[in-house]
């Protein structure tokens, strides 16, 4: 991502090809040996398989109900602070507005997820606001005035994250104040509208970032269980158990598609393009973004069926089911892609938070931080590229694997699965394409 | 119970054995450590005329430590901007400007013009 006025101005170097293709090459020869001959049986069950709980004090401590309540004022004081920069700052390269919300929020988010699970369903400020607001009114916040359809699934997710990506990746003006804070309003309204509606599970599915959490979430290694325990589990055995629902396939391929055209943007060729046509560039960057997010979407869907098709399972039900299989590419990518981003533009951001009105205050004081590459250099992140980018296949080919086991029938299992293992190959090669060469 | 580990340890091994071999091939390739010292002047000349860039935006190689002078004549008033260096110059109508300093820093960084949105190169400094 490369945004007007101070976010982002440094990128990656491209990485060396040689890199670029061993990796794909490895992944390619790890997929189809290693799977085939070793892992003849599904194995991975539902997210609450294999847990071992964490120790007893742990367990005391999340389940005071204190626990909750910090995790859900924090997500409202941050959101209280943000918005001090966003409403009363000056609109320069000095507001750390931008920085907050497309890099610590929205690529920081994706660590935290990884780590502890779907933690922004505690953060997200506007679901806090709904449950404070339903407790003045003593009101059930689950009650609505109607009942979420149940085919909505994660569509308004979908959507919603759509609506981000091509905020973040195309909007005209995307960095200034005045495009993040009516984005913003009306992204509030629409949650806010919807939890009245549909009650507090309107957030589950319903808001975008809650969503993302989730899905990346899946890959925690540590888990609420039903019965309240807080337990170690298997990250893949969390992503085999995410639940399917309508526009899971979508929400998916909307991720991995919109960060493929965030480095495919950067390249040259496209640059020149655009600059060249006579269309503005916002309609350009627009088409560009979905054609993007489309051709990934066919790839996945075309193979995917033919995947039933040859597995002999029932036509249509491919895609759904192993919709979750692409998330530890997407997660890979997104990683790969924005690390240093995060790393370096994050550290300006948060020297930046300390004085959010330009005044030459330091309120948190990090004013005075320096940004420090902390050991990276060019080399290593190239390699970090190339290896996130292959366990992120791997895990995606394991978790396809394991479903294919399921769901095809011993007979046609192995043959089902090859256009799988095709697709995942060209997202790879695809993936480390654009970042070697865009 | 048997260790979750154990269930997947042909996976760990091809994983590691996969690492190793990507650790063994990049090495190879990024031997670039030591800096060479480049004492010519990188120099960079862009013309903006009815919002085209000649040459068409590319990228230009740059070596971490050379000093670059970007010369930019445009047919119109305008800024121009080298991010992550945050190097800017103002344009004035068929005058040229030049934005000079050392590129300290690695990375890929665009060149670009403010009010028109025009991206006029990209500096590969490595």
């Amino acid at each position: 991502m490369l945004l007007a006025h101070g976010v982002g101005g440094r990128q990656d170097l491209p990485i060396p090809f040689s890199a670029a293709l061993t990796g794909a090459i490895l992944a390619l020869l790890v997929s189809f040996v290693v799977l085939g001959a070793l892992w003849t049986e599904p194995r991975l069950g539902g997210a609450l398989g294999r847990t071992r709980p964490l120790s007893a004090l742990i367990q005391g401590a999340v389940s005071a109900p204190a626990w909750l309540w910090i995790w859900r004022l924090l997500g409202l004081v941050i959101a209280a602070y943000l918005c001090v920069g966003l409403l009363f700052g000056p609109d320069r390269a000095e507001n750390p507005t931008a920085g907050a919300f497309y890099v610590l929020f929205w690529v920081g988010l994706v660590p935290l997820s990884l780590l502890f699970g779907p933690v922004w369903r505690n953060l997200n400020p506007l679901r806090t606001l709904h449950l404070l607001a339903c407790m003045a009114l003593r009101r059930d916040p689950e009650q609505g005035l109607r009942r979420l359809p149940a085919g909505l699934g994660y569509w308004p997710a979908a959507a919603g994250i759509f609506a981000f990506v091509w905020l973040e990746l195309v909007a005209p003006d995307r960095a200034t104040l005045r495009v993040i804070g009516i984005w913003l309003a009306a992204y509030a309204v629409i949650m806010l509208a919807g939890a009245v509606v549909f009650g507090s599970r309107w957030f589950d599915r319903g808001d975008a970032f809650e969503s993302y959490s989730i899905l990346v979430g899946g890959l925690a290694p540590v888990v609420r269980r039903r019965d309240g325990l807080l337990a170690w589990r298997n990250s893949l055995d969390g992503m085999a158990g995410l639940e399917r629902a309508p526009g899971l396939t979508v929400l998916v391929v909307v991720l991995l598609g919109s960060t493929m055209y965030d480095s495919f943007s950067n390249a040259p060729i496209w640059v020149r393009f655009i600059q060249e046509s006579s269309v503005p560039a916002p309609v350009m960057g627009t088409a560009g973004l979905v054609a993007v997010i489309g051709l990934v979407l066919a790839a996945y869907l075309g193979t995917t069926s033919l995947a039933g098709r040859w597995g002999g399972t029932e036509p249509g039900t491919t895609a759904g089911e192993l919709a979750h299989s692409i998330v530890p590419i997407a997660v890979g990518y997104v990683i790969a892609h924005y690390y240093t981003l995060l790393l370096l533009e994050g550290q300006h951001t948060l020297a930046l938070l300390s004085d959010p009105l330009d005044t030459g205050a330091n309120w948190l004081g990090t004013a005075d931080w320096t940004i420090s590459t902390a050991g990276n250099t060019p080399a290593g992140i190239a390699m970090l590229q190339v290896t996130v980018i292959v366990i992120g296949h791997v895990l995606g080919t394991v978790l396809a694997h394991d479903r294919a086991l399921a769901l095809f029938p011993r007979r046609t299992a192995v043959i089902g699965q090859i256009p799988l293992l095709v697709l995942m190959v060209v997202y790879t090669v695809v993936g480390l394409l654009l970042l070697f060469a865009a | 119970m048997t260790s979750p580990l154990a269930r997947y340890r042909p996976l760990l091994a091809a994983l590691m054995l996969g690492m190793g071999l990507l650790t063994a091939t990049s090495a190879c390739g990024s031997s670039s450590a030591a800096t060479p010292v480049t004492t010519a002047v990188k120099e960079i000349a862009v013309t903006i005329a009815g919002h085209e860039v000649t040459p068409p935006p590319g990228r230009v190689e740059v070596t971490e430590g050379q000093k670059v002078r970007i010369t930019v004549t445009s047919d119109v008033a305008d800024v121009a901007h080298v991010h992550g260096y945050d190097k800017a110059a103002n344009l004035r109508p068929n005058t040229p400007a030049t934005i000079e300093f050392v590129a300290d820093q690695s990375g890929l960084f665009e060149v670009e013009t403010h009010e028109s949105n025009l991206q006029l190169c990209q500096l590969m400094v490595r």
